[in-house]
C-alpha cells in the first residue's frame, strides 16, 4: 500500500491544482464582471449599436403645369463580393458554373465590354477574392431590375455575392430648360439656382434611426429609436414649360446666329410678376451654348433701356413734355471734356422729345438732364430709388447681384456721372430689374416684386403659397404713365423709332425699348466693341399680358450689335408665339366657330400639314420643327400662316381641336382612350381639357362640326 | 425548453435499476446534458437560421439525439469489463497512428489545419485527435499499471511511458497545436501521478519548452517588427504547415499583446466573449437571452461557457464547475476504491483529462489562454469529441461498476484478475 499512498499524495496535488485553476477561472469571471464590466457592456453597445441617417428624398420641382423640372431618380452601383461564401463553396462551383451565361448577359445588358472581357473581370475579381468590386456605376432602375434576373445573381447576395448601393441622382428630365434657374443640385459643390435658394425645403430632414447587429452583416432596427426621415417638400415654379422651350429656342438661335457670348430671355407676366421662363445661354468653350451662369440677375450697364427711368423722372417731375423739344447737335455732344454720341448716326438737331426717346438719342438724353437735374442730381436719383432701382428685386434666388447707382456723395461721381446716367452708364442694373422697371409700366404704375416659385407642397399638399407682391404700388402718376406708354408704344410703330422695323407687321401691337450698350471688357475698356444689346417691353400693348426682356452680349466687332437688331427679334419670336397661343385660347374658350377662313386653323400631323402646304405651293413659317403633331395658324396680321407644334406628352390629354377625325382618332385611340364621336368635320370640342392628366381607358366625348 | 428536461429524465429513469456504476456521475452527466441542450438550442439560432433557413429546433433535436447517442454508448461502456479495455486501448492507439499520419495530409479542411476525417459510410467528420487522444490515456494507464516495478528507471519505466506520448503529440501538432499541448500537459501530470521520476519530467518539460519558446520569441520579434501592431501580414504561397505556424505565432501575439482596441479575428473573439461574461452578471440574463451569441463565432462549442454565464450568470458558471470537480472528486474515490491498477489509472487518467479539458474551454473563455479550439466536454454540441467524451465516461463508470460488485461481493475479482493487471497495488 506504500505505493498507492505514494499515488494518492499525487493524486489530491493534482485535484488541488485543478481546484486551483477552477477558482483563478471564476476569479477571472468575477474580475470581468465587477471590475472591467462597465468598460466592457459599454463595449458592446459601441460595438453592437449604431445610429444610421435615414436619408430624407429630396423634393422635386415642378413647373406651373406639374411638369417635372428637376427630380430625384434612384441609380444603382453594382459591387460583387467575391468572397462571398455562397459564390466560393464547393470550390467555386456556383462561379464556374454561371460565369460564361453571367459574362454574356453583362456584355448584353451594359453593352460596354465584350462577353470575354467580362468573363476576365469575373475571373480575376474571384481569383483576387475582391470583396468590394465595382462593377458598374449608375445603372438605371431598368437595367437594375435586369441586372436582377440574370443567372447567378438572381441567387441573391450571399450566393452571387452581388450588391447593389443605392444612390440618388439629380434629374431635370426637359434638360436644358431654365436648367440654371432651376438649378443644381450636386454632391460635391455648392448648389445654385432653385435647388439652392430653396434647398432647406427641398432636402428635408435625415432621420436617425439606432440599429444593432446581429451577425451576417445585417443590423436591424432598436424599437423606439427611431426618428423618420421628413423627405422634402416639392416646389411648383411659375415656370410655364411651352414658354420656356419658346424663350429658349428662340434665344439660341439667336445667340448661334450672331455667335454672342451669352444671352438671357425672362418673360414675366404682367399683372401678378410671375416669372413665366427664363432663359439664360452662355457659349461654352466647345462652340456649343449651355445654361451656366444666371446672366439675368447680374447687373450691367443697362444702356438705353435705362432711358426710360430719366423720362419718368422727367415727366414726373414736370420738367417737360413730350412735346417739349431737344437739340440733338446730330448725334455727338461735348461736355467737360467727354463726348456723347448717340449709337446711330442721325443728323438730327430739334427734335421732339418723344423723338428723341423713340430714336434713342443718348445725346438728347443728356442734355435733358442736365438741364433739370445738374443743380440738384439728387432730385434724379430719388426718382430712380423710388423705383426700386438702388436695390436687389428679392426674387427668390440665391446670387441676384446689388445694383450701382451712384451719387454725388460717391467717390466714383463726376461731372459727367449725371449725364452719362441718364442714358445708361454709370449705373449697373440687372436685365430682371430693368424688366420688373417695365413691368410696372405695363402694370399700370404698380411694380409687381418678381417671383418663381407659386407654392410649396407636401405630398401633393400646398403648404405655403406665395401670392403676388407688389414692391411699389405705383411708381408714379397716371399722367406720367400715359405719356411713358405712349413713347414706348413709339419705339415699336413710329418712323423714326428704333424697334418700328422689327415690330410693324407683328399681328399685335408691342411697346418697348431698345438699348445698345457699349461693353467695358475689363482692362481693355471699350476698345473692343463688345455691345449689349437689349430688348425690353410688354404686349399687346392695349391691354398688356406679359412683359419680356432680351439681353445679349454680342463677341468683339460682331456685324450685328444694335439692340434692335439682335434681341428685338428674338422678342419678336417669343411674342408671335404666345399671342399665337393665347389667340388659340381665346378662340378655343368661345365654341360657335366661325368659320372665317382668315382665323381657321388646321390641326393634324406636321408631316401631312407640311406637305398639304407645299403641293399647294403655300409659304408658311415653320416653328414646328420635327413634332410630330403641329397647328397651322392663318395668322391675319403675318404675311405667312405660321406652324406650331403642338406639345403631345403621354401623360396628358393633347389638344384636338381642329383636327380631323383620322388623326384625332389615331392620336387618342393611341394614348389608350376611349374615343365616342358625334357630328363630323373637324373636331370642335373635348370633353376632357387639354393638359390634363391622362387615366388610361377613359372615355372622351368629341365633338365635330 | 423544460419539457425536453423531462423527456430526458424519463427514459433515463428507466434505465435507472438496470444502470450500475456511480449514481454521483451519471447525475453529473445529465446535469450537464441538460445544461447542454439549454445552451446548444439557445446559441445555434443563428447557424440554424443560416443553415436551415430559421428551424431552430433542428439543432435542438440534433443535440437531443447526440445526447440519446451518448448515454446509449455510456450505458453499454459501462457494462464492458473494464479489463477488456486493457487490450483495447492497445489497438486503438495502434490504429489511430496511421489514422493521425492521414488526417495529417489528407485530412478534411474546417476552419484551418486539417483535423478531420470524413468517415465514409455516416458521412459524418470526426477529429481524429479525439479517438488519439482516448486511446493515448488508456493505453497509459496500460503502461503505468505494468511499468509500477520500473517506473523510476530511465530506460526501461520512463522511456516505454513518455514514447507514446511523444508519438501522438507530435502528430497532433502540425495541425492542431494546442490540443498537443495539452494532451502532453495531461499526460505529464498522469506520469506524475503515475510515479514517474521528477527528474525525468522535468527533462520531457524542458525539451517540450524549446519548441514554446520559440514560438514566443517569434510572437516577440515579429510584433516589434510590425511596429507594435498584430495585424495578421499576408502568407502566400506558403505550404501548409508554414501557414500553421504562422497562425501559432499570431495567436500567441495576440494573446501576449492584443489590446482592447484590437479588433482582429483573435481579439474579436475573446472581446465579445469577455462582453457576455460582462453582461451575464451574478443571475445571467435568463435562459435564451443571450445577445452575444449572435457576435460570438461558434458559441455553441468552443465559447459555450461565456454563453453560459451570460445566461445563467456567476452562479450558472460556478455550478458547471462544481459538476466537473464533484466529477473529478468522485473519479478520485474509485481509484482509491479500485484494486487494481489499471482500472485505477484508467478512472484517473480519463477523469482528470476530461475536467483538464472543462476547465481548458473556460480558461479561453475568461482569456486565461489564447484562443483555442477546445470544447467543453459533454456541455459543447455534438461532433464526434461528445460521443468520445461519453465513451470516456462510461469506462470510468465501467471501473466504478467493478469496483462495486467487488465490494459487493467479491465477485469481480476473479473476472477482472487477469495476469499483471490484477495485482492489486
Amino acid at each position: 500500500m506504500e505505493v498507492k499512498r505514494d499515488i494518492l499524495w499525487r493524486v489530491y496535488l493534482c485535484f488541488l491544482g485543478i481546484v486551483a485553476l477552477s477558482l483563478v477561472v471564476l476569479g477571472k469571471v468575477f474580475y470581468i464582471q465587477r471590475v472591467q464590466g462597465a468598460y466592457w457592456k459599454g463595449l458592446s453597445d459601441s460595438l453592437h449599436q449604431k445610429f444610421v441617417e435615414l436619408d430624407a428624398e429630396r423634393g422635386t420641382i415642378y413647373s406651373e403645369d406639374s411638369s417635372m423640372l428637376s427630380t430625384s431618380i434612384p441609380y444603382f452601383n453594382i459591387y460583387i463580393d467575391f468572397g462571398a461564401d455562397g459564390l466560393r463553396e464547393k470550390n467555386g462551383r456556383r462561379f464556374t458554373e454561371n460565369l460564361d451565361s453571367l459574362s454574356g448577359c453583362l456584355a448584353a445588358l451594359f453593352d460596354d465590354q465584350s462577353a470575354a472581357a467580362y468573363k476576365k473581370i469575373l475571373l480575376k475579381g474571384y481569383r483576387t477574392v475582391d470583396r468590394y468590386y465595382e462593377l458598374q456605376s449608375n445603372v438605371s432602375f431598368e437595367k437594375y431590375q435586369k441586372l436582377r434576373n440574370f443567372p447567378l445573381v438572381r441567387q441573391g447576395r450571399n450566393k452571387s455575392g452581388f450588391i447593389a448601393e443605392v444612390v440618388n441622382k439629380r434629374l431635370n428630365p426637359f434638360g436644358l430648360l431654365a436648367n440654371r434657374t432651376i438649378g443644381l443640385a450636386r454632391a460635391n459643390a455648392q448648389n445654385v439656382g432653385l435647388e439652392r435658394t430653396y434647398d432647406t425645403l427641398l432636402r428635408g430632414e435625415s432621420g436617425r434611426r439606432l440599429v444593432r447587429y446581429i451577425a451576417g452583416g445585417t443590423y436591424i432596427p432598436v424599437e423606439g429609436y427611431e426618428i423618420e426621415a421628413e423627405n422634402g417638400k416639392d416646389i411648383v415654379t411659375t415656370i410655364d414649360v411651352n414658354i420656356q422651350d419658346i424663350v429658349e429656342n428662340a434665344l439660341l438661335k439667336e445667340l448661334i446666329d450672331n455667335e454672342a457670348e451669352h444671352g438671357t430671355c425672362i418673360v414675366m407676366e404682367v399683372a401678378t410678376g410671375r416669372i413665366k421662363a427664363i432663359a439664360n445661354l452662355g457659349l461654352q468653350p466647345d462652340g456649343t451654348y449651355w445654361e451656366d451662369l444666371n446672366y439675368a440677375i447680374r447687373a450691367t450697364e443697362p444702356g438705353s433701356t435705362f432711358k426710360l427711368a430719366t423720362l419718368l423722372s422727367l415727366l414726373e417731375d414736370k420738367k417737360i413734355s413730350l412735346s417739349n423739344t431737344v437739340n440733338l447737335e446730330g448725334g455727338t455732344w461735348k461736355i467737360s471734356n467727354r463726348t456723347v454720341y448717340d449709337a446711330e448716326k442721325h443728323g438730327k438737331y430739334v427734335v421732339p422729345v418723344k423723338e428723341a426717346f423713340e430714336l434713342s438719342s443718348n445725346v438728347g438724353m443728356a442734355k435733358l438732364a442736365v438741364a433739370h437735374y445738374s443743380t440738384n442730381p439728387n432730385q434724379f436719383i430719388d426718382h430712380l430709388r423710388k423705383l426700386h432701382l438702388d436695390r436687389p428685386t428679392g426674387i427668390d434666388l440665391v446670387g441676384e447681384s446689388t445694383p450701382v447707382i451712384i451719387t454725388p456723395k460717391s467717390r466714383t461721381w463726376s461731372a459727367t456721372a449725371l449725364p452719362w446716367m441718364a442714358f445708361g452708364y454709370e449705373v449697373l442694373v440687372s436685365p430682371l430689374q430693368t424688366l420688373t422697371l417695365y413691368n410696372a409700366v405695363a402694370n399700370n404704375g404698380r411694380m409687381m416684386k418678381p417671383y418663381l416659385v407659386s407654392s410649396v407642397q407636401e405630398s401633393g399638399i400646398t403648404v405655403k403659397e406665395n401670392q403676388p407682391t407688389a414692391i411699389v404700388e405705383k411708381i408714379c402718376s397716371d399722367e406720367t404713365l400715359r405719356q411713358l406708354k405712349e413713347c414706348l408704344i413709339g419705339v415699336c410703330q413710329d418712323p423714326e423709332g428704333t424697334g418700328t422695323k422689327v415690330f410693324k407687321d407683328a399681328f399685335y401691337k408691342v411697346a418697348g425699348k431698345t438699348g445698345t450698350a457699349l461693353v467695358a471688357n475689363r482692362s481693355r475698356g471699350y476698345a473692343d466693341h463688345i455691345y449689349q444689346s437689349t430688348f425690353v417691353g410688354y404686349f399687346p400693348a392695349a391691354a398688356p399680358k406679359y412683359t419680356c426682356i432680351v439681353v445679349i452680349k454680342n463677341k468683339p466687332f460682331a456685324k450685328k450689335f444694335y439692340g434692335a437688331a439682335v434681341a428685338a427679334p428674338v422678342f419678336r419670336e417669343v411674342a408671335d408665339h404666345l399671342m399665337s397661343t393665347s389667340a388659340d385660347q381665346e378662340f378655343a374658350a368661345t365654341p360657335p366657330l366661325t368659320k372665317d377662313s382668315l382665323r381657321y386653323c388646321y390641326a393634324g400631323r406636321t408631316r401631312d400639314i407640311k406637305l398639304v402646304e407645299q403641293t399647294m405651293g403655300l409659304t408658311y413659317t415653320d416653328s414646328a420643327g420635327s413634332t410630330d403633331y403641329g397647328r397651322l395658324y392663318a395668322s391675319t396680321r403675318g404675311s405667312q400662316p405660321v406652324l406650331n407644334r403642338e406639345p403631345v406628352s403621354r401623360q396628358m390629354m393633347p389638344d384636338v381641336k381642329g383636327m380631323g377625325l383620322k388623326d384625332a382618332l389615331y392620336l387618342l385611340e393611341g394614348m389608350d382612350l376611349r374615343v365616342a364621336v358625334k357630328g363630323s368635320g373637324k373636331v370642335r370640342t373635348q370633353s376632357i381639357e387639354p393638359g390634363s392628366p391622362l387615366q388610361k381607358r377613359e372615355t372622351i366625348f368629341i365633338q365635330l362640326d | 425548453m423544460s419539457n425536453t428536461t423531462t423527456i430526458e429524465r424519463t427514459p433515463f429513469s428507466g434505465l435507472r435499476s438496470r444502470t450500475k456504476g456511480d449514481k454521483v456521475i451519471w447525475t453529473a452527466v445529465v446535469l450537464l446534458a441538460v445544461v447542454s441542450l439549454l445552451v446548444v438550442y439557445s446559441s445555434t439560432g443563428l447557424l440554424a437560421y443560416k443553415m436551415y433557413k430559421g428551424n431552430t429546433e433542428v439543432y435542438l433535436f440534433k443535440q437531443f439525439a447526440f445526447i440519446l447517442v451518448g448515454v446509449m454508448i455510456i450505458y453499454f461502456a459501462h457494462q464492458v469489463n473494464y479489463t477488456v479495455y486493457s487490450k483495447v486501448a492497445r489497438i486503438l492507439f495502434i490504429i489511430s497512428i496511421p489514422l493521425l499520419f492521414y488526417t495529417l495530409f489528407f485530412g478534411v479542411k474546417l476552419n484551418e489545419g486539417s483535423r478531420w476525417i470524413r468517415l465514409p459510410i455516416i458521412n459524418m467528420t470526426f477529429q481524429t485527435s479525439d479517438l488519439a487522444k482516448l486511446a493515448l490515456f488508456m493505453y497509459l494507464g496500460r503502461l503505468l499499471s505494468k511499468k509500477q516495478d520500473v517506473i523510476k528507471d530511465f530506460r526501461s519505466g520512463f522511456l516505454p511511458v513518455i514514447t507514446p506520448v511523444a508519438i501522438i503529440c507530435l502528430l497532433i501538432a502540425p495541425a492542431n497545436l494546442s490540443t498537443a499541448l495539452l494532451i502532453g500537459a495531461t499526460s505529464l501530470m498522469l506520469l506524475f501521478i503515475g510515479r514517474v521520476s521528477a527528474k525525468h519530467l522535468l527533462l520531457t518539460i524542458g525539451v517540450a519548452a524549446i519548441p514554446v519558446a520559440l514560438l514566443i520569441s517569434a510572437a516577440v520579434i515579429r510584433h516589434s517588427a510590425n511596429g507594435g501592431t498584430t495585424e495578421k501580414p499576408k502568407v502566400e504561397g506558403k505550404s501548409g504547415l508554414f501557414v500553421r505556424v504562422d497562425t501559432w505565432i499570431s495567436r500567441v501575439e495576440t494573446f501576449v499583446y492584443g489590446g482592447k482596441e484590437d479588433n482582429g479575428d483573435n481579439s474579436y473573439q475573446i472581446n465579445q466573449a469577455k462582453i457576455a461574461i460582462a453582461k451575464g452578471g451574478i443571475l445571467g440574463l435568463g435562459p435564451g437571452n443571450s445577445q452575444q451569441r449572435n457576435f460570438l463565432p461558434h458559441p455553441y462549442s468552443d465559447f459555450i461557457y461565456a454563453i453560459i454565464i451570460e445566461e445563467y450568470g456567476m452562479v450558472g458558471g460556478i455550478f458547471i464547475v462544481f459538476i466537473y470537480l464533484v466529477f473529478l472528486l468522485r473519479s478520485i474515490r474509485i481509484f482509491r476504491r479500485c484494486p487494481f491498477a489499471f482500472g485505477a489509472f484508467l478512472a484517473l487518467g480519463l477523469s482528470f483529462t476530461l475536467v483538464i479539458q472543462a476547465l481548458a474551454n473556460m480558461a479561453v473563455n475568461v482569456n486565461l489562454f489564447p484562443v483555442t479550439g477546445v470544447t467543453l466536454p459533454l456541455v459543447s454540441m455534438g461532433g464526434s469529441s461528445f460521443l468520445f467524451t461519453c465513451l470516456a465516461i462510461g469506462i470510468i463508470l465501467s471501473v466504478a461498476r467493478n469496483v462495486e460488485s467487488t465490494e459487493g461481493g467479491d465477485a469481480g475479482r476473479t473476472t477482472a484478475s487477469t495476469g499483471k493487471e490484477a495485482e492489486p497495488v
